[in-house]
């Protein structure tokens, strides 16, 4: 479990491209990167990858990781042990308590957005929504770093998709492929025609394109003619996209559930060298009921979460796959009177396995009634810096949008040391 | 002075400067974009050829390409003034107002709406295509919303509002950023970082939309459609509350009414009425409400749409000019503000007054930048920007969802086929393959600031969906026309050139094609091979995009 120095990316080589692209035009980052072939094998040497378990409306921190039981605020649940010794998680996690040797739990996040589109849109960007500037979620980036150019499957893949940022300055390039939350595919995935009909039309329609980009430099229609390409090419790889036939197998791990079903997926998906795959899971938002919610949420939610790392680490995957947790908020400390928890982003949990990052880590700490932090406080900024520094993407990478540069985590983010292995 | 007065001061000279230029307008932007590209030694792209401005203005006039008999016709045609003569047509035309409409209708409400009932809306389509083929004045129409009077489906104007009843901070930060071109949304949770405006403007603007109510009453019949009528209902009492920074916020706190200001402007002002309201019930359902004593909203529509309001005229012409030209002066469309200024102030300066004193004539406006030699320039050569910044050569803008499918209906005589056949499923605007799928893949082209985000998912319709429909070798289409023509095969594909993209095909394109399906010998096979070509030239990025 961990990501020596050296494979990490230099930075200059990242500014080289990045420099090189921006000489192209004013399209600033829909050049490519990847047109160095040196580049490209550098990545596929040790490939590291990510999957984000989104947990959309906001999970409870008080009936996860962060219990304050016997407080006015701590709720009805109790705490169990995990197989970190002095380490307790909430009796609604048990197969999760088994895996806490892998997981690095942040109890001290601070963010800035506590509404859901807005936090939705910070905890996939890093960034606050402004008018001008139309941030990428990291998953594109991600996908721009460590993905493959001309591979057969996407290289962001979003399964019930939460957020509607995709790539924003990166371009079509970097766009999610958008899987429904059941796990199928989006419609129309599968040609109807047979093979070689399909080829020779497409070398009239490539004749076709040449023609216009003859006379036509514009990068939207480069755009256009390399989204097609994609498209045709993902027919290869389609299979990877089924788990019918594997999912009597792995059901007993998994758990019969959509998100389980999901977690195989994107486990099958990473296998095959997809560097971002996020899976939604969604009901949080609990502000009636957060007990009987949670309680019905979570289940199927930890055992895919469970499998996930398990298997993942049985095929020797997890050392290279980052799997984050997270909500785009916390719940409040307060019970209202409908029995549920509002919105809170003063003091709130999240949680990292796998590449990078320590396992049995229990990071930074809440006042007696989880209003505050107390300790380790870590904003949006601090945590994708720590996420992309995980990954082996330097967090100081900029990008620009128009002449303004744009770090990939925000100016003045710190990536959080003790986090990383 | 301070800096909001200042602003307001510069804004308020330029457009009070409202007498009508002896230059007309269209002379004004070439004169303007030259002298920038002479101090920046930029070399414009060469005039569009015929061809290619022929399939630019239909789609930017009519939202539709032209039929091939109608492109042979315009090619053909050797009048030096075909352009204009073109262009006129197409304005008096019943595809202008209908694609206007559908422009404005996006502007409007976005692909998807706030609020269950602006869903459906075609009592608003409907008035306002009624607008357009009136050529309304622009402060008029944005009055006519503002003011909501009558109900949804015989007014139509109305629903503008009802999608933000009960939303007032949402309506305040639609309205600015819709007709000011302003955009507050940073401040509704903290005084703006970078712009005069305040957390208390926010508020102060959000009070105008305080009290509005919505009533349903009856349905009514239009365009054979029955449709609920609802009207936008304004209280007497009701108050915004502010309560300071969203970060400080507390649990039960319960923050001050703020009085309606408008933007960086003065205080509305109003009558006090005392207790009269105290507890004021709300409208009754099922029938028309009554006006309030005093109507806030009305007090903010006319203020809006004011000749002297700084903003109202440049925000309409800045985004005009951007459906035309492809950025705007001010780049997004919505967001002028002084730390994004224009690219070419005295143009913008000269657009805005010009259209105040010409009293906010869209189609004035429209035919100007039509007819200038910037909007007619190529959109060829080696520079990479589908936005090119000083407009030295045309925009590229893929097509929306409404111009693709009724562009593929034109190009392979669907709507000829359909009214041959008297089918009834074909008929309509959208007929043919389902327009819930062409709105789902091609429905927002744009990722809101005006870059193309088409990706994969777009091509997956394009390549395995629906198109085979529109192909169809059935009497009447275009496949069935080649198909039964006497003509040989050379004509019969620059028929399809001309048929598909509005142009005659290259003497290598035209050998290419013969040869894909005259490589064939039986008709069966020809006919699946024409649909392929039909295919490939529907598809491609000739096709996607107006360039």
């Amino acid at each position: 479990m961990f990501c020596p120095t050296h494979e990490h990316f230099s930075r200059r080589s990242l500014l080289k491209g990045l420099f090189a692209t921006t000489a192209g035009g004013a399209l600033m980052n829909w050049g490519s990167l990847f047109a160095s072939p040196a580049r490209a094998d550098e990545v596929a040497k040790n490939q590291k990858r990510c999957i984000l378990l989104w947990m959309n409306g906001g999970a409870s921190q008080f009936e996860t990781f962060d219990m304050k039981v016997g407080t006015a605020t701590g709720g009805p649940f109790r705490p169990i042990s995990t197989n970190v010794p002095g380490t307790q998680v909430c009796e609604l996690l048990p197969r999760m308590a088994q895996q806490m040797d892998k997981l690095c739990v942040i109890r001290s996040m601070r963010t800035s957005q506590i509404d859901h589109p807005q936090g939705i849109h910070l905890m996939h960007t890093a960034y606050s929504e402004t008018a001008n500037v139309r941030f990428p979620e990291f998953g594109a980036v991600i996908a721009k770093y460590l993905g493959r150019d001309g591979a057969a499957l996407p290289n962001f893949i979003k399964i019930g998709s939460n957020g509607d940022s995709g790539s924003g300055f990166l371009g079509p390039r970097f766009q999610p492929f958008n899987m429904g939350h059941d796990g199928r595919l989006p419609t129309f995935a599968q040609s109807p025609l047979n093979p070689e009909v399909e080829a020779r039309r497409n070398g009239l329609r490539q004749f076709v394109e040449d023609t216009y980009a003859a006379k036509h430099a514009v990068e939207t229609a480069k755009m256009h003619r390399a989204a097609y390409d994609s498209a045709r090419r993902l027919q290869s790889a389609l299979a990877t996209f089924k788990i019918d036939e594997q999912w009597q197998k792995y059901e007993p791990l998994y758990g019969d559930s959509l998100f389980g079903r999901n977690c195989l997926l994107a486990r099958q998906l990473v296998e095959a060298g997809v560097p971002f795959v996020e899976i939604g899971h969604s009901g949080y938002d609990t502000h009636a009921d957060n007990f009987t919610g949670h309680k019905g949420l979570l289940a199927p939610m930890e055992q895919g979460w469970a499998a996930l790392l398990t298997d993942l680490q049985e095929r020797g995957l997890l050392q290279d796959t980052l799997v984050v947790w997270m909500g785009e908020i916390g719940r409040t400390p307060n019970i209202n009177n409908r029995a549920g928890r509002d919105h809170y982003v003063r003091a709130w949990s999240t949680a990292l396995a796998g590449c990078g990052v320590k396992g049995g880590l229990v990071y930074g700490q809440t006042d007696e009634e989880g209003r505050d932090v107390t300790d380790g406080k870590v904003t949006e900024g601090d945590f994708f810096a720590t996420i992309y520094q995980a990954l082996g993407i330097d967090p100081l990478t900029e990008h620009y949008a128009g002449s303004r540069p744009i770090p990939i985590a925000p100016f003045g983010s710190n990536v959080v040391q003790d986090l990383l292995v | 002075m301070g800096k909001h007065a200042t602003w307001a001061c510069i804004l308020l000279i330029a457009a009070v400067q409202a007498a009508p230029a002896a230059e007309p307008l269209r002379d004004v932007i070439d004169r303007e974009l030259a002298a920038r590209w002479q101090q920046q030694q930029i070399a414009p792209a060469p005039p569009a050829e015929d061809a290619v401005f022929l399939r630019r203005i239909y789609l930017d006039l009519a939202g539709i390409i032209p039929t091939a008999d109608e492109a042979a016709a315009f090619l053909d045609n050797a009048s030096p003034d075909k352009r204009a003569q073109l262009i006129e047509q197409l304005l008096a035309s019943p595809r202008y107002a209908q694609h206007q409409a559908d422009v404005w209708d996006m502007v409007f409400f976005g692909r998807n709406p706030p609020g269950y009932d602006a869903a459906k809306r075609e009592g608003f389509q409907h008035w306002l295509r009624e607008a357009f083929a009136q050529n309304m004045p622009y402060d008029e129409l944005a009055r006519r919303m503002l003011k909501a009077e009558g109900n949804t489906a015989e007014q139509g104007a109305p629903m503008y509002l009802v999608q933000y009843i009960r939303r007032p901070e949402d309506a305040a930060m639609a309205v600015s950023q819709t007709f000011l071109g302003v955009q507050l949304q940073c401040a509704r949770c903290h005084d703006h970082p970078y712009e005069s405006w305040t957390q208390l403007d926010f508020y102060s603007m959000a009070a105008f939309f305080a009290r509005l109510e919505m009533v349903k009453a009856g349905k009514a019949k239009v365009d054979n459609q029955e449709l609920e009528k609802i009207y936008v209902a304004e209280m007497n009492s009701g108050d915004i509350k502010f309560t300071g920074p969203a970060k400080d916020a507390q649990p039960g706190k319960q923050g001050t009414p703020v009085p309606p200001k408008f933007l960086l402007a003065a205080v509305l002002d109003e009558p006090d009425f005392g207790d009269e309201f105290k507890n004021e019930k709300r409208p009754k359902e099922n029938e028309p409400p009554l006006a309030p004593k005093f109507s806030r909203k009305d007090k903010l529509a006319d203020w809006v749409t004011s000749a002297e309001n700084p903003y109202f005229a440049r925000a309409a012409v800045n985004r005009i000019w951007a459906q035309f030209m492809g950025r705007g002066l001010v780049h997004p469309v919505d967001n002028m503000s002084e730390s994004n200024s224009a690219s070419h102030p005295a143009l913008l300066d000269a657009l805005a007054s010009d259209f105040v004193a010409h009293k906010f004539d869209v189609q004035w406006l429209i035919r100007e930048i039509v007819n200038s030699h910037a909007y007619q320039l190529a959109a060829t050569g080696d520079v990479s920007d589908a936005m090119p910044l000083s407009f030295e050569r045309a925009r590229t803008r893929p097509l929306s969802a409404e111009e693709l499918l009724e562009s593929w209906r034109v190009a392979t005589r669907y709507d000829r086929l359909a009214e041959q056949q008297n089918k009834k499923e074909a008929q309509g605007r959208f007929s043919g393959v389902s327009f819930d799928y062409v709105r789902r893949f091609f429905g927002e082209p744009n990722n809101g600031v005006g870059d193309f985000q088409g990706g994969l998912h777009e091509h997956l319709y394009l390549n395995n969906g629906e198109l085979g429909r529109l192909t169809t070798p059935e009497k009447g289409g275009l496949c069935d026309e080649l198909m039964t023509s006497a003509d040989e095969w050379p004509a019969k594909v620059e028929r399809l050139y001309l048929s598909i993209l509005s142009r005659r095909p290259s003497a290598e394109e035209q050998a290419r094609f013969v040869e894909y399906i005259t490589s064939e010998k039986e008709s069966r096979n020809q006919t699946e091979r024409l649909r392929e070509a039909m295919w490939v030239l529907m598809t491609c990025s000739e096709f996607r995009f107006n360039h």
